[in-house]
């Protein structure tokens, strides 16, 4: 995707708008383009472009919106997308437009479709005439309706045939470029759900209970309309409050791991030991929690916190220091000691009793029961949930704080007024806390169910703070990034590799022992203890999150919350197909691993491309090889002097030896 | 302790110790073959689950119709299926230049969703595979009784030294390894040779999930592996990437693994301490050889 000496989009531009104008064109005409109703066991009422209608539920007279409206604004994206096509193979300055036009038909159809399932479930709320089961049905049957792959893909090609035609303005080439980091993680995802695709079309049977068998075609729809149904309900979570805050809650051990296999990748370094660290931090935890003094009551829960850190600090120092010390792999040692932390975890919590050398020793951790367990902790040494934390309503009703949203909104505000003042971070800090405090009582009324989201994604959002601070805004961040992109110019420049290497293995360690809290003394496998269910794989998820974040907090949150999504979904996916199990989510994460340490399997021109200056300097002064220089890059060259590159490191010596024999006269 | 060495001094013993150490014995062989090319693969315990999962499943399938013989296209398919994941592992980390350990990690990632994925597809069960009516036959006499990767496992110790050090494709499988550059001015094809290697690694790692499969048990059960993949890296690393190193420390860590096993019923010491002991061994070697005898190139992609 280079930038075209005249106007017009690049060949690679017109490729890619070409590609995925081509796409949406076949999936408009060989996919569903709506569902306009959908049945419990994922049995739908699809829609074609060609206006047939395939009823595959139990309900064969199922009142439908009209549909004409949607089908017209369908056939309209249709020949948008063509128009985009020979825009496209012209290179023509215009396809940019057919492409946004295409875009905005195709989400029009979208709210078209979703006003009529609206009037339809409006209707029925109001007829008397139905019992409230057959209502609530009906209700559910035209709220899991909606667009479909037939809509979806135009409204994906439109932005990136936009997108291709804009790249070839200046202006917007600055700003696409701004976004190129994107580009491996979204190819990755895009490759990882095109596989899923294929595994879910050749797993899953046709759903069809209407009872009458279909035709090839209408198997054909039966079946692609599954993997938008798969799709569409692993992302569901985003789109209602309380399976958002479910995903929340997985995201949560999520944001940890990735935290801290990410502040070692910036470090040069791969914590594969997330797993261990986090088991050492729970049972850490759990060890304050549960044995610490009851009299500190609520000051027990700061102390078990620190102590779930220490844990999990002290397990990720170790190959730290083997490291640093005797140059011994960390990839190996973190592996061997998840395998260790593991079999403490269970020697602990798995039984109460160990025998040595033909005596039995008592072991006071596992409590009573079939189930290895620890005690309860104390509850002075608990997380609230956020539910609990933030409801500030009376009597009862359920009412959220206003007070983060305040704070946050006062903290950006102040930011933005401040300026570039000294210390106007802190200034506005400060002032985001007094104004916190100060509505912490005025809530906001919400529906909401309870939520077993606990404060442990705050300590996670705390974390995600001291990453980017100690990153890059403090002198050790800047010794640690250093030794992570070049460890012998660190060591040259006087960073001390061995003390980096030590200290990111620790912080890393921490962050993922700080997940044990989440599971300990948040609640989060339903009871406050150390439990032998504990899923200590999201370690190894933290390797998929730091690659998909590319190992910047933020990126780290967006990923975490994205597998929670899909994580959530799963088990929505798994309840309603037979085929389908939420392992699919397993795989999806571990081919988005797979194609981002490919590259995505783009080249790394694209990637990676060369910095603009030295592009513009070889278009200036033409290929090295001519051996031109313009008068003024001639003269350039003259005044510098010239670096000692290129001698022998004899005459180097000489240099060095006349310059000392000098000093020393 | 009398008690000790008589649980020691026995065939069963024996036998058990024999079955731990051959699966950590073919795929620490294979890793060789991998590691001496020049490509880390620390998928090795994604390939036996990939190699135990074909194994069980083409057996399953093939009984109706090839009987007795069906276990031994089971043993090809696994070990075939271990071929094809070593490799995509090979295409992402030679040809896309991708970082070994994570393209390796990647691949152990899918090992987990996959086997549940297709079990769920074929059986509607995501844990284990039906039982297969003929396993790998068993030779041997008494309670000595093996199936024959068994056999494969210790022979395949000769002929893994044979042809390291004594063809032509060792000195290059090794050169390529050490020093790639070189290697490659001298007329070898370099991605050639580590493309082999990785693919004889999983050929190894899937036949050792055979063996476990239906060689040792009748059918595939969730984490068949139990980490035997780690072990044998470790096993490697410990051997110093040589065969009769590799041979050792198998022998060393199968040892442990059935003393272990053999443990569980006694009450001498807690066995679960005695299964992480493979893992403290291996890392207190790593101090003491650093990574001085790992091939030189190891980890590194070839930019030729």
């Amino acid at each position: 995707m280079t930038l075209a000496p005249d106007s017009r989009p690049s060949p690679t531009a017109a490729r890619i708008a070409l590609t995925a104008s081509a796409v949406a064109a076949a999936g408009l005409l060989l996919f569903p383009l709506a569902t306009l109703g959908r049945g419990f066991d994922a049995d739908a009422v699809l829609l074609h472009l060609s206006g047939g209608v395939f009823n595959l539920t139990a309900n064969p007279d199922a009142p439908l919106p009209p549909t004409g409206t949607v089908l017209a604004l369908g056939w309209a994206t249709l020949a948008l997308l063509v128009a985009s096509i020979v825009g496209a193979v012209r290179r023509a300055n215009w396809f940019w437009i057919t492409g946004l036009l295409a875009f905005v038909t195709a989400v029009a159809a979208v709210w078209v479709l979703g006003s009529g399932l609206s009037a339809e479930t409006a209707r029925i709320a109001a007829d008397t005439t139905l019992r409230p089961g057959a209502k609530r049905q009906l209700r559910n049957f035209y709220a899991q309706g909606g667009m479909n792959l037939g809509l979806f893909l135009p409204i994906v090609a439109g932005l990136i045939t936009a997108g291709a035609g804009l790249s070839a303005r200046p202006a917007w080439w600055e700003r696409l470029n701004r976004l190129r980091g994107l580009l491996v993680p979204a190819v990755a995802i895009g490759l990882a759900v095109l596989v899923g695709a294929v595994v879910v079309l050749i797993v899953q049977p046709a759903v069809n209970t209407s009872g009458t068998p279909f035709s090839l075609w209408g198997g054909w729809l039966a079946k692609s309309d599954l993997v938008y149904f798969v799709y569409s309900t692993l992302f569901a979570p985003v789109t209602a409050l309380n399976p958002f805050l479910d995903s929340l809650k997985l995201a949560t051990p999520l944001i940890f791991t990735g935290l801290s296999v990410a502040f070692a990748f910036r470090t040069g370094l791969f914590n594969v030991g997330a797993p261990g660290q986090l088991t050492l931090g729970a049972i850490a935890a759990m060890l304050v929690g549960v044995y610490g003094p009851a009299s500190l009551g609520w000051g027990l829960l700061p102390l078990s916190v620190i102590a779930a850190g220490l844990g999990g600090a002290l397990w990720g120092a170790i190959p730290g220091l083997l490291k640093a010390r005797f140059g011994s792999s960390e990839v190996i040692n973190t592996i061997m000691l998840n395998y260790v932390a593991s079999a403490i975890f269970i020697f602990m919590i798995g039984s109460d009793t160990f025998p040595f050398l033909g005596r039995e020793y008592h072991l006071p951790f596992k409590a009573p029961g079939y189930e290895p367990a620890s005690y309860d902790l104390q509850p002075g040494s608990r997380l609230p949930t956020l539910l609990g934390l933030f409801n500030v309503g009376q009597g009862g009703a359920t009412a959220l704080s206003i007070a983060p949203l305040v704070a946050l909104a006062t903290y950006f505000i102040a930011r933005w007024a401040l300026g570039r003042r000294a210390r106007g971070g802190l200034i506005a800090l400060a002032a985001a806390l007094v104004l916190g405090l100060l509505t912490w009582r005025i809530g906001i009324p919400v529906q909401i169910a309870g939520s077993q989201l606990n404060a442990s994604f705050l300590i996670a959002l705390i974390g995600v703070g001291v990453f980017g601070v100690l990153m890059w805004r403090t002198a050790a961040g800047y010794a640690l990034r250093a030794v992570g992109l070049s460890p012998r110019a660190a060591e040259y420049g006087g960073i001390s590799v061995a003390r980096n290497t030590i200290l990111a293995m620790t912080i890393a360690g921490m962050f993922a022992g700080l997940a044990g809290t989440h599971y300990v003394n948040g609640g989060a496998l339903d009871e406050y203890r150390l439990k032998g269910n504990m899923p200590v794989n999201v370690g190894f998820d933290g390797i998929a999150v730091a690659l998909m974040g590319q190992s910047t907090p933020v990126g780290v949150v967006a990923a975490s919350v994205l597998f929670g999504t899909i994580d959530t979904g799963g088990v929505d996916v798994q309840q309603k197909l037979n085929q389908v199990d939420r392992n699919l989510v397993t795989v999806l994460k571990a081919l988005i691993v797979l194609f981002i340490a490919a590259g995505g399997f783009l080249s790394r021109r694209v990637t990676d491309p060369p910095p603009p200056q030295l592009v513009a300097a070889a278009g200036s002064t033409g290929p090295a090889e001519a051996g031109h220089l313009s008068p003024a890059g001639a003269a350039a060259e003259r005044a510098t002097p010239v670096p000692n590159v290129g001698r022998s490191s004899e005459v180097n010596a000489q240099v060095e030896l006349d310059r000392e024999r000098e000093g020393s006269k | 302790m009398e008690g000790l060495f008589a649980q020691l001094v026995t065939t069963a013993f024996l036998a058990t110790f024999i079955r731990s150490v051959v699966p950590l014995l073919l795929t620490a062989l294979g890793g060789l073959f991998s590691e001496r090319s020049g490509v880390v693969n620390i998928a090795l315990d994604g390939l036996i689950i990939f190699g135990a999962l074909a194994g069980a499943i083409v057996t399953y399938t093939l009984d109706p119709v090839l009987g007795a013989l069906a276990p031994w296209v089971g043993w090809l398919a696994g070990a075939l299926v271990g071929g094809l994941i070593a490799w995509v592992h090979a295409v992402v980390s030679i040809k896309y230049r991708a970082d070994q350990v994570i393209s390796g990690t990647a691949i152990n990632l899918l090992a987990t969703g996959v086997p549940s994925v297709i079990l769920t597809a074929l059986y509607g069960t995501s844990t284990e595979s039906p039982k297969v009516p003929h396993g790998l036959p068993l030779w041997g006499a008494g309670e000595l009784r093996f199936s024959p990767p068994v056999y494969f496992a210790f022979l395949l110790v000769a002929v893994t030294w044979y042809v390291l050090y004594r063809t032509p494709y060792g000195l290059r499988l090794r050169a390529t390894g050490e020093h790639p550059g070189a290697a490659a001015s001298m007329g070898v094809n370099v991605r050639r040779m580590r493309y082999s290697g990785v693919i004889l690694s999983g050929l190894l790692a899937g036949t050792a999930g055979v063996f476990l499969s239906i060689g040792n048990l009748d059918s595939y059960v969730r984490n068949i592996s139990a980490g035997l993949g780690f072990i044998s890296l470790a096993a490697l690393i410990f051997g110093q990437w040589k065969p009769l190193g590799v041979l050792g420390a198998t022998l060393l860590f199968g040892f442990l693994q059935a003393l272990a096993i053999t443990l569980g019923g006694t009450d001498l010491l807690p066995p679960t301490l005695v299964t992480a002991l493979p893992y403290l061994i291996t890392i207190i070697a790593l101090i003491f050889t650093g990574r001085s005898a790992a091939p030189r190139a190891l980890g590194k992609p070839f930019e030729g």
